[in-house]
């Protein structure tokens, strides 16, 4: 056993420093002083995050970017809370092939769903940013959907009843007895629902336009198109930081627990 | 009643408008593109052809670089098991606080952007990077060098940016298994291998089964990865696919959508022969 305890805990060092190791090197080097990748930086110091601001285009990528996972967060929230509420009351087929495919873009490559969006909005001469919405509600609804899903199977439908024999209508007994209840699914649901858009790419690879660029996009086009990475690094970061805040947001209110039990 | 039938058709209406409209629908024109003639100035031609689909197939170069894409599939599958699956093992045997600090050390890295995590690689392979830096300093060697571009690369960057859906996966799943199982074998005499390898190991298998799966469908569509990481020189066939589209030919890029789909399909097929997560059952 305890060449086999040595062994597992080598292993897990090893993954958990081969999954971390990349972001905080970013971390660290956006906090560079110098101008080169160089490793450890010759200094500290927040021009890169200066620079960042100054940089017209990525500042506005993320002000998009947060504003586009604000709205795809609250619009998948939203159908995936319908989705869940007819899923769990009216069983039968409909109900299970809409469960299917409320969860089929987790897996489908979200790539190919971009390219099919993109002939689609040609077609039919979608606007860029409407289109970019649709398709992160899209993929955000799976998170969303299965958030709410999860608090919803666990809710006494008795509270319900009671609140509809106390005379109430089926939308006050929701929002009155239902919602407050199943409330930190709903939650969890949206926060998942934001990160998952604040840090799509695949998708909205085929999507952005000039002028409409997400953080993750402009990030990508400037390592692909362009030389100074460190503006990227600081980028990086606070795409990171972004994340970092709500999920510490998300302790608070819902606990880590919840976060973690998928 | 009609008030009930008329909620519940408001409950309907949006979830199956927006996947009918957004989803389904699209995704049913990207298979009907993938049969029309590639056009020069409209989307495609509508003249319906098989040659989408059979130049790829007859053509050596796709060969190549369905073989590679298949073999950096396979490589980054056979990894993610043999480095998620001690990694789950031990997760699942940490008491609850351990558990969930470990678990949300997993998570926080899926949150964050892919191009993110490739960056960090960028970072550390490229170039100007960290290996090649340390390897200046130490004087190991006299010049830059990149240890980028290449099937290495490639592979270490995906096999870490999706490690941990495998292990999240894979604790869930061995959380579920009932110790009473391992105390019964271990009990008739079993040593701790063998009940692992007789007990563990298998009922796990749907955990297994369905983080492979994952991990093969976010492998084949992982462009922005391949293509910081493999550059101009190391492609996959996710990137033809968006070449197609940057040269705009559309029918093309669709067959190759559908190709890649099915090449997707295929890889579960065997996962689910060799893992067999069917032989469990009854549980829940």
């Amino acid at each position: 056993m305890t060449f086999g305890g040595v062994l597992l805990r080598a292993i897990v060092v090893i993954a958990m420093g081969l999954i971390l190791g990349p972001i905080v090197i970013v971390l660290v080097l956006s906090f560079s002083s110098g101008n080169s990748l160089s490793f450890p930086p010759p200094g500290l110091s927040l021009q890169w995050f200066v620079e960042f601001f100054h940089a017209g285009q990525m500042r506005d990528a993320f002000l998009l970017s947060i504003g586009l996972a604000f709205a795809a967060a609250c619009g998948s929230t939203l159908v995936g809370l319908l989705t869940a509420l007819y899923t769990t009351r009216r069983r039968g087929i409909l109900g299970s092939v809409l469960q299917t495919l409320a969860m089929a873009p987790l897996v489908f490559p979200a790539l190919i769903l971009g390219l099919a969006l993109l002939l689609l909005y040609r077609t039919i001469n979608m606007p860029v940013l409407p289109g970019l919405f649709v398709a992160h509600v899209v993929v955000c609804l799976p998170y969303a959907f299965r958030a709410v899903l999860t608090s919803l199977q666990s809710f006494d439908t008795r509270y319900e009843e009671a609140a509809h024999s106390l005379g109430a209508g089926p939308v006050r007994a929701f929002m009155r007895v239902t919602l407050p209840i199943i409330w930190p699914g709903v939650l969890s649901g949206w926060l998942f629902a934001f990160v998952v858009s604040f840090g799509e790419l695949n998708t909205a690879l085929f999507l952005t336009g000039p002028g409409v660029t997400t953080l993750p996009i402009e990030i990508f086009s400037y390592l692909q198109f362009q030389g100074n990475q460190l503006v990227v690094a600081a980028a990086s970061a606070l795409q990171v930081g972004v994340i970092l805040l709500l999920l510490l947001a998300a302790e608070r209110v819902i606990g880590a627990r919840r976060i973690v039990s998928r | 009643m009609p008030s009930l039938r008329l909620s519940s058709l408001a409950l309907l209406a949006p979830p199956v408008l927006l996947l009918g409209v957004f989803f389904v629908m699209p995704l049913c024109y990207l298979l009907f593109v993938s049969f029309m003639t590639n056009s020069m100035g409209d989307l495609y031609e509508t003249v319906p052809t098989l040659a989408n689909y059979t130049e790829i197939v007859s053509d050596p170069f796709y060969h190549l670089i369905i073989e590679r894409t298949l073999l950096s599939t396979a490589v980054i599958l056979i990894a993610c098991f043999l480095i998620g699956y001690p990694v789950a093992l031990y997760a699942s045997r940490l008491e609850a606080r351990g558990r969930l600090l470990l678990l949300m050390a997993l998570m926080v890295p899926l949150m964050v952007s892919n191009v993110v995590r490739a960056y960090g690689w960028v970072a550390i392979l490229g170039r100007q990077g960290v290996v090649s830096g340390t390897l200046n300093t130490v004087g190991l060697v006299d010049r830059p060098m990149s240890f980028l571009y290449d099937f290495q690369a490639v592979t270490l960057g995906l096999l870490t940016i999706l490690l941990p859906f495998m292990v999240i996966t894979l604790t869930n799943s061995l959380m579920t298994i009932d110790e009473r199982y391992r105390e019964a074998a271990e009990a008739l005499g079993a040593g701790p291998w063998r009940t692992f390898l007789r007990v563990t190991l298998p009922m796990s298998s749907p955990g297994i089964a369905s983080g492979l799966m994952l991990v093969t469908f976010l492998t084949l569509s992982a462009y922005v990865t391949v293509a910081l990481l493999g550059g101009p020189r190391y492609k996959l066939l996710v990137s033809f696919v968006f070449d197609s589209v940057s040269s705009f030919r559309w029918p093309r890029a669709a067959a190759l959508s559908f190709v890649l789909l099915i090449l997707a399909l295929v890889v579960a097929a065997v996962i689910q022969i060799i893992v067999r997560p069917g032989r469990v059952k009854g549980r829940g």
